[in-house]
């Protein structure tokens, strides 16, 4: 597309657009909307991990005030199978007595409050038959899956390189099960009008929700109308259709009144899944000098009873480093634990962490600076494929990372760097994130008075998607960011896809760049046959467009507004619809590249107490194309405190014998707060990706990973002490 | 039973309340008013935070009969008409907003923090004043620097 001129919008840190509704408190979340004659509904969860219902007693709850219907496995509708959409979704809840976890819905509540449905929901008495739980991950009873995902990946032979390898690492590291915990709490709220049903609801993908409650309740896909406008959050929780979604509209039909699901946040707990723990084995051969002759990451990861999970941890291995011999090799275990979920960056944060650590054990065991043994081991290509990245400015995080940070000024003596009673470490991580894309498709309108809009029905969940695609349709179109209005967050727009794997910008970016061309060849076409124009005879490569007006490149002043074409033509609007589907590797003969980035962090421990404190950070990533710099920027600063979290203080504790989380409130389940966040200096390198037509890279979760390994690190030069699982805490730092 | 309680400088009348009843719940499922946000419902991450007579309270730790005859103002009443009060044009400016969950409660919190000062807060008083707020997609970096230009706006006008 030529003729669209280079979009002068982008890049420009321009004010999100959602910002004032959000401010004022007129963004309508899913928990916020009420529907006349709307009834709450309460659900009952199981207290013990694994066995059967053998007795349940209603009559106290059906008794208790307001209350309207109370459904358990006994009178739940019969709801068809659950489709897999990119992954497993659960299966209908209420539709037998089994018991797979502790926290699993076993009942629901409506009544006329809130307050009722709640109280009546205690008042359900539930007898079990127990049966023995599976929930650790060592347990040899457990079921074992190996290389679930069939992407276990080997080339050269590690054995050999091994067992030649003159430097060796062979170490083990773990990280903890964490829970997304956004700040919404998911709510849904069924209305049902005859056999249509709209869902307002929290979610990262409104055409994965329609489809699998379509499917459950035996309607068509368009008889289901998903609305999630905005969304308090996701960072994964919302790409499945969690089970309280089928009980909402369950509860909607039995009452014959819309029904408001709104979960507590222990339920967040249980309900939306959480990521897994992991258990990375890494072995490193290398040279004395430091360059890697092998690679062997293996990792172990958790899943439900019934359910699948995709976090190929040690995939990382395969595309970080040069290295002659690669064997990336994963399993899962499967547990009596709530389901495993996509949480921020999956598999990549947990195996990053363990790389990350291992090639700075490797680097202190031959005597090399941390910083130089990543840039010695280089991945110019991809390793796997020898084939060239699609974009790749790792190296050039790691150098301006280093000088923004001062990492000359680091003193490679352990413990050498002390301020006072803290003892001060320097460490550093790379990250090389995953690439990610799906099909997305939108609809781009130019109305009569010039103005456009542009539809589709992903959502935005925070992240500034509604911001950076005006931007971009500004740009194609040659129009003002607020000339353009976004309508996102309705399953009945052209169908979209999730707002996940950091994958939505390059998807509906696509989508939207396809079709703002597609519009202004219909423009040009239009204006074609009206002799009159000043456009007449103009062939499409020749025009530009700019401020509303198709032009002659080179000539603005033979042109013609956008509104006086649709005027001229007797038009009150024009529409394109814009599809985009990831090109092929093979036909680019190129590997398309994740985000790059790289972590350098100052942490400071109280040689006394153990305690670790991160001074400072500096965050240095490369996204391909950044749309808008400001919003950019706020991903990766609240990435990086997801980091801080993952390294310092977030772990779901579950009860070694009851399989209960106890620690699923705000109090108990530590999440950064503002004092606890470092200075942060974020800052982004990078061309333009060659693999998709807008040049993103996404830049949603990257931002996470690498910080808890660079934090490790810091410690080890601060202390000597190499802590080999997350969260990091102070008895071992005093160990 | 009945909560009369002025709302954003409007009378307005609950009924039927449950004695238990959180003045959050009152506000966002009887009154319409659902810009405070429930993110916990135990006084844990102050998405809910409201003024109750001139000092800022998470609504779900107040029972909607302590509010009985008293005035409360919530995010929907800090802008005049369209102009947004400095804070929110601050938190809208400095990108200080994701998924914008946690800006109501922060926004009322730090809305206090500046009408109950004459300068620019220090960084430590900011950080202690919002302790109680939790974000979980921003960072809190911009939220410091809308802070930070809000009160300095309001120092220089
Ligand atoms: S909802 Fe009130 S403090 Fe969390
Ligand atoms: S903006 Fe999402 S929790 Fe703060």
């Amino acid at each position: 597309m030529t003729t669209i001129q280079q979009p002068r919008i982008l890049g420009a840190g321009v004010d999100r657009v959602d910002g004032p509704l959000k401010v004022t408190g007129q963004a309508r979340y899913p928990n916020d909307v009420n529907l006349p004659g709307m009834a709450y509904a309460a659900v009952v969860r199981s207290t013990i991990p694994s066995g059967r219902i053998t007795r349940m007693d209603t009559t106290a709850a059906e008794k208790s005030p307001g209350v309207l219907e109370v459904i358990t496995h006994e009178n739940a509708d019969h709801l068809g199978e659950a489709p897999a959409t990119f992954i497993k979704n659960p299966q209908p809840p209420l539709q037998d007595d089994a018991i797979r976890f502790y926290g699993q819905y076993i009942a629901v509540v409506v009544a006329d409050t809130q307050q009722n449905a709640t109280a009546a929901a205690g008042l359900i008495e539930v007898e079990y038959e127990r049966h023995e739980a599976i929930l650790d991950p060592h347990d040899p009873r457990a079921e074992r899956i190996k290389d679930p995902w069939g992407e276990d990946t080997a080339w050269g032979d590690v054995r050999t390189a091994l067992n030649r390898a003159p430097v060796m690492i062979d170490q083990t590291y773990t990280t903890s099960e964490n829970t997304n915990n956004p700040l919404g709490l998911f709510t849904t709220l069924a209305s049902w009008d005859g056999d249509t049903l709209t869902l307002h609801d929290s979610n990262q993908w409104p055409n994965m929700i329609q489809q699998v409650v379509a499917a459950m309740f035996g309607l068509p896909r368009d008889a289901v109308r998903v609305l999630t406008p905005f969304v308090g959050g996701g960072f994964g929780a919302g790409l499945r259709c969690w089970s309280h979604i089928p009980l909402a509209v369950m509860a909607a039909r039995h009452v014959g009144r819309p029904v408001k699901l709104e979960l507590t946040r222990p339920e967040m707990f249980t309900g939306l899944g959480h990521r897994t723990s992991s258990i990375n084995w890494i072995r490193l051969g290398a040279t004395r000098d430091g360059r890697l002759t092998a690679i062997e990451h293996e990792s172990l990861t958790t899943l439900p009873l019934d359910g699948d999970e995709y976090e190929p941890c040690s995939s990382v291995s395969t595309w970080s480093y040069a290295s002659p011999n690669v064997t990336a090799r994963d399993q899962q275990v499967r547990l009596n634990i709530p389901w495993t979920n996509f949480m921020r960056a999956p598999g990549d944060a947990q195996g990053n962490f363990a790389l990350e650590s291992a090639i700075d054990e490797l680097a202190w065991e031959v005597g090399l600076d941390p910083l130089e043994i990543r840039l010695l081991n280089y991945a110019e290509v991809d390793p796997k494929t020898g084939r060239p990245w699609s974009s790749n400015a790792l190296r050039r995080c790691l150098e301006v990372g280093a000088q923004r940070f001062g990492w000359s000024n680091r003193n490679p003596e352990i413990g050498s760097m002390r301020d006072g009673h803290e003892l001060v470490g320097y460490g550093v991580a790379g990250v090389s994130f995953f690439w990610y894309q799906q099909p997305c498709s939108a609809k781009v309108i130019v109305r009569g008075d010039g103005s456009a809009y542009v539809r589709s029905a992903v959502t935005d969940i925070g992240t500034g998607t509604y911001t950076i695609m005006a931007q971009l349709a500004a740009g194609l179109l040659g129009l003002e960011v607020d000339q353009v209005e976004m309508q996102l967050g309705d399953s009945s727009m052209p169908v979209g896809t999730a707002a996940g794997g950091s994958g939505l910008t390059a998807a509906l970016g696509s989508a939207v760049h396809d079709a703002c061309g597609r519009l202004i060849q219909k423009f040009v076409d239009l204006a074609g046959t009206d002799p009159f124009s000043p456009l007449a005879n103009v062939p499409f490569e020749d025009v530009a467009v700019s401020e509303g007006r198709l032009f002659r490149k080179g000539d603005p002043t033979r042109g013609e507004s956008l509104a006086r074409i649709l005027a001229v033509h007797g038009l009150t609007e024009l529409s394109a619809d814009g599809n985009s589907t990831p090109n092929s590797p093979d036909q680019l003969g190129m590997t398309p590249a994740g985000a790059r980035g790289a972590r350098f962090v100052e942490v400071r421990v109280d040689e006394d107490l153990g305690r670790v404190r991160v001074a400072r950070i500096v965050t240095v990533n490369d996204g391909g194309r950044i749309l808008n710099e400001k919003l950019a920027r706020s991903q990766i600063l609240g990435g990086t405190v997801g980091g801080v979290g993952m390294a310092l203080f977030e772990d779901t504790v579950t009860d070694k014998d009851t399989g209960r989380i106890a620690n699923a409130t705000f109090g108990d389940y530590l999440i950064p707060v503002n004092a606890d966040i470092p200075d942060v200096h974020v800052e982004f390198v990078g061309e333009p990706d060659a693999f998709n037509p807008i040049g993103v890279k996404g830049i949603g979760e990257i931002g996470l990973v690498g910080v808890a390994p660079a934090i490790a690190n810091g410690i080890f030069h601060a202390t000597g002490k190499r802590i080999r699982s997350l969260p990091i805490t102070m008895d071992e730092v005093m160990d | 039973m009945r909560v009369n309680v002025t709302v954003n400088g409007a009378p307005m009348t609950a009924d039927d309340v449950w004695p238990g009843e959180s003045l959050l719940y009152v506000l966002r499922e009887r009154l319409g008013l659902p810009g405070a946000k429930n993110a916990c419902e135990q006084g844990e991450c102050g998405s809910c935070t409201v003024y109750l007579d001139g000092l800022p309270v998470c609504a779900c730790l107040v029972a909607a009969g302590q509010a009985e005859g008293r005035e409360v103002l919530t995010v929907e009443g800090l802008a005049s008409g369209e102009e947004l009060d400095p804070v929110q044009e601050a938190f809208v400016e400095c990108g200080a907003v994701q998924c914008g969950f946690c800006t109501p409660g922060l926004i009322v919190q730090a809305h206090s923090l500046i009408a109950g000062h004459d300068g620019v807060p220090a960084d430590a008083e900011i950080r202690e004043h919002l302790a109680g707020n939790l974000c979980r997609c921003t960072g809190y970096e911009k939220i410091l620097d809308a802070v930070r230009l809000a009160a300095r706006r309001k120092a220089g006008s």
